[in-house]
Parts: C-alpha cells; sequence; structure tokens
C-alpha cells in the first residue's frame, strides 16, 4: 500500500480535506458531548458549508470513529472511545516506561513562576 | 599534519559556540537545517581526524613497523603527533562510537514504539490520534504515514483556532520531516560532546520553525502566540506533566515572544556560515589524511634503506 502523504496545508482559510477532518473530530472530543452537524459547523474556525461538515460526519462514521445517534429530527455525533482508551494507555505506559523525551524527540523544560505569570498575563490582554 | 587535523576539533567548538548566536538571528528553517547539517558535517569530520591521530599511534608499534615494513625511527622524526594524543584520540573514538549506538538505539527505538500504538489504536487513515486521557498532551510521530497525536485533556483547553493552530504546529513537523534534522544533531553530538549543546538549539529552532508555519497557517501569530501560551500553562498545570509534549514544553516564553515580533528576515551571508564551516573541516580533514599517507609512504621507503 502506498504511503499516505499527510496532505499540504494551504493558506489561511482553505485547508485540506485530510485537515478538515481533524479538526471535526478534535472539535467532537473536546465538546464532551454529543454535537449535531450545525453545533459542529459553528465550533469549528472557519466554518465551511453545512454539507461539507455532514460529508466529513458520515466519513468519519464510516472510519468508526464516530457514533451517530437520533435526536429528534437530526442526528447528533460524537466520538468513539474504545481504540481512544487504548491509545491513551498504551502510551502512558510509552511515556513512563521509557525516557519521554527520545520517544518524542523532545527536550523536557519547566516554567518558571515568572515564565507562567507572563503567559498568563499574556491571556488576560485578549 | 600538525594543523589541519585539528582543525576540524576547533572548528566543532567555534560552531557550539555560535549557533546561539545563529538561531536568534536566523529564520528558524535555516537555523534548523543550517545547525544540524553543519554539526552533523563537522563530527563526521571531527571524527576521521580522531581516526588519523589514532592511527599514528599504531606506526609506533614494533610489531606493526615489523610485518608493515616500516621504519618507525624514520616516522617519529616526522610525526608531531604526541603518543598520548593519540592514545586520547583512540579512547574518544571509542566514546563516540558507543555513545552514538546509544544514541540511535534509543531514539529509533522510542519512536518505532509510538509508532507501533498510533498503528494499532488508529483506525481508518487520517493523520489525527485522540488519547481518552484528561492529561493536556500533544506531539507528532514521525514515520509513513505520520500521526499527530493529541489527548482529549489537550483539545478541551484550547478553543476553535487555538486547535488549529495545535494541528498545524504538528502536521509542519510531520512535513518537514523535523525528526531527521533532529536525529542529525543528535548524532554529531553523540560523536562529538563539543556539539552537545546544539542539540537544544536545533530542537529550540525546529519548534519555532513549526511555530512560524502554525502562525502562517492561521494567518495570526497573536493566535498563535496564545495558543501555545494556553497549552503551556495547561500542561503545567496539570498533576502529571512529566512526559510527552512536544507543543507547548520547549522554551515556551521565547516562542511567545518571538511570535510577537516580527518574523526574522533571512539572512543569506550569516546562513552560510555553516555550509563554510563544514567545507573547510572537510578540506582539513582531507589534507590531514594526505599528509598522513606520505608520511606513511616515507616510513616505509626509509624501511627499505
Amino acid at each position: 500500500m502506498p504511503p499516505t502523504r499527510v496532505r499540504e496545508s494551504t493558506q489561511q482559510g482553505r485547508r485540506a480535506a485530510g485537515e478538515l477532518e481533524s479538526e471535526v473530530l478534535a472539535t467532537l472530543w473536546a465538546a464532551g458531548r454529543p454535537l449535531t452537524p450545525g453545533e459542529v459547523r459553528r465550533a469549528v474556525a472557519d466554518p465551511p458549508a453545512y454539507n461539507t461538515i455532514l460529508t466529513i460526519l458520515l466519513r468519519l462514521h464510516d472510519k468508526g470513529l464516530v457514533e451517530r445517534q437520533s435526536s429528534g429530527r437530526s442526528h447528533t455525533y460524537r466520538p468513539t472511545t474504545a481504540h481512544a482508551e487504548l491509545a491513551a494507555e498504551r502510551m502512558r505506559t510509552l511515556l513512563s516506561s521509557s525516557d519521554p523525551a527520545a520517544v518524542l524527540q523532545r527536550f523536557v523544560a519547566s516554567l518558571s513562576a515568572s515564565e507562567e505569570s507572563a503567559l498568563r498575563r499574556l491571556l488576560k490582554k485578549r | 599534519m600538525r594543523i589541519s587535523v585539528y582543525l576540524p576539533l576547533f572548528l566543532s567548538a567555534l560552531c557550539a559556540a555560535a549557533s546561539p548566536l545563529l538561531v536568534r538571528t536566523l529564520p528558524p528553517a535555516s537555523a534548523a537545517r543550517g545547525l544540524a547539517a553543519g554539526a552533523a558535517t563537522l563530527a563526521a569530520a571531527s571524527t576521521v581526524s580522531l581516526a588519523l591521530l589514532a592511527c599514528t599511534l599504531a606506526g609506533y608499534a614494533p610489531f606493526v613497523a615489523e610485518h608493515g615494513h616500516w621504519s618507525s625511527e624514520a616516522l617519529e622524526g616526522h610525526d608531531p603527533v604526541p603518543a598520548a594524543v593519540s592514545v586520547l584520540a583512540i579512547a574518544a573514538l571509542l566514546l563516540g562510537i558507543a555513545a552514538l549506538r546509544g544514541t540511535v538505539l534509543r531514539r529509533t527505538r522510542g519512536v518505532r514504539m509510538a509508532r507501533a500504538i498510533c498503528r494499532q489504536c488508529h483506525q481508518g487513515g487520517g493523520e489525527l490520534l485522540v488519547l481518552a486521557d484528561a492529561t493536556p498532551r500533544a506531539f507528532a510521530v514521525p514515520g509513513r504515514p505520520g500521526f499527530i497525536v493529541a489527548s482529549a485533556g489537550m483539545l478541551q483547553v484550547l478553543d476553535s483556532s487555538e486547535r488549529r493552530v495545535l494541528l498545524a504546529h504538528e502536521r509542519s513537523h510531520l512535513q518537514h520531516h523535523h525528526h531527521r534534522w533532529q536525529l542529525l544533531a543528535d548524532v554529531a553530538a553523540a560523536l562529538n560532546p563539543m556539539l552537545c549543546f546544539l542539540r537544544r538549539d536545533v530542537a529550540f529552532a525546529l519548534e519555532r520553525w513549526a511555530d512560524e508555519e502554525a502562525a502562517a497557517v492561521v494567518g495570526d501569530r497573536d493566535l498563535a502566540a496564545r495558543s501555545l501560551a494556553r497549552a503551556a500553562l495547561a500542561t503545567f498545570g496539570s498533576p502529571s506533566c512529566a512526559a510527552g509534549l512536544a507543543f507547548e514544553r520547549l522554551e515556551v516564553t521565547r516562542r511567545v515572544a518571538a511570535l510577537q515580533r516580527a518574523q526574522p528576515p533571512p539572512r543569506p551571508l550569516l546562513a552560510c556560515a555553516p555550509i563554510l564551516g563544514s567545507g573547510l573541516a572537510a578540506a582539513a580533514v582531507i589534507d590531514a589524511a594526505t599528509q598522513l599517507y606520505r608520511l606513511a609512504l616515507m616510513a616505509f621507503a626509509g624501511s627499505s634503506a
């Protein structure tokens, strides 16, 4: 099977289909409750057309990544958790057993109290 | 031989000293690639230097002189490398090879295991794998294909625009194969400990590179700065914040500050510095090797007298 490439992201506004799919999935996980397609659309940054959101939700459903429930006249969607829980458990084990920086090829640094307050100030400014 | 064999070692020290400046002034992509590639070349050159220094010791040994029909007296007259230096070089070489093996094994093993987890738990294609975990965590797992791994906790902390920044940041790591540049720097540091601080500089430059890409994708540097700040505070605030971070852990305040300033302009002259240094080191090594070869010829000629 040929390797699937991560799609090139284009400049602001237009997103590749794969990127939009990730955003929709991320939105569903962030919501913590089942969402209708309309709610998903409102929760996505720079929302695309309603039908695009619907197509993506159906695609995610086909892949087994989201569950669909009837709610009145429409459906609500929420992510499936089985594989996510398995992944969480395995990753936790991996990161605690071996050197996390080696796994992630990153350095671990700490945040001093002054740095922390500087960051909080930045967020308050908004 | 006297100067040229030591030149790569000297240039390595110079590179290590100059790298913070390069990271500060160059655009992050140039800095990351230039430093990683430059460090790797310098490490290769300095390893060859050590090998050449080690070789000269062999020339002294009587049994080699017998079997190789060399004249060790003739060698001694011309060879400016003291035996002690050769011994040190051998020790350094052995340490370097052991460190290299340890580094490469550790790095690749960890990534391979992460990749295996992603493949097992991942469904249906697509770049994102979510962990059902409240601890805020996000990182990229390189491979074919690569994965963006993010915990539910991280996704919940950020709003929709900030999630876009996070995904764009990790995607940038995958698209530009940042792990390869980091591995180059790690290999260089293993072979030549003078370059050890370069690893951190390259890691920082790679994060900055991904930060700038994410800011360009969403078209808002302030948003990128806020997203980074929020993710970092969430990670540090959570109880088990020991592991699993890429997006927010490394030198966050410097990165946030850089996003609030204008992008560093390209500086083609300065960007050439690592290339120049590498070229110089390579030339020095070739020169030293040639001199050693001539010395060996001379010793051989001396023995037949």
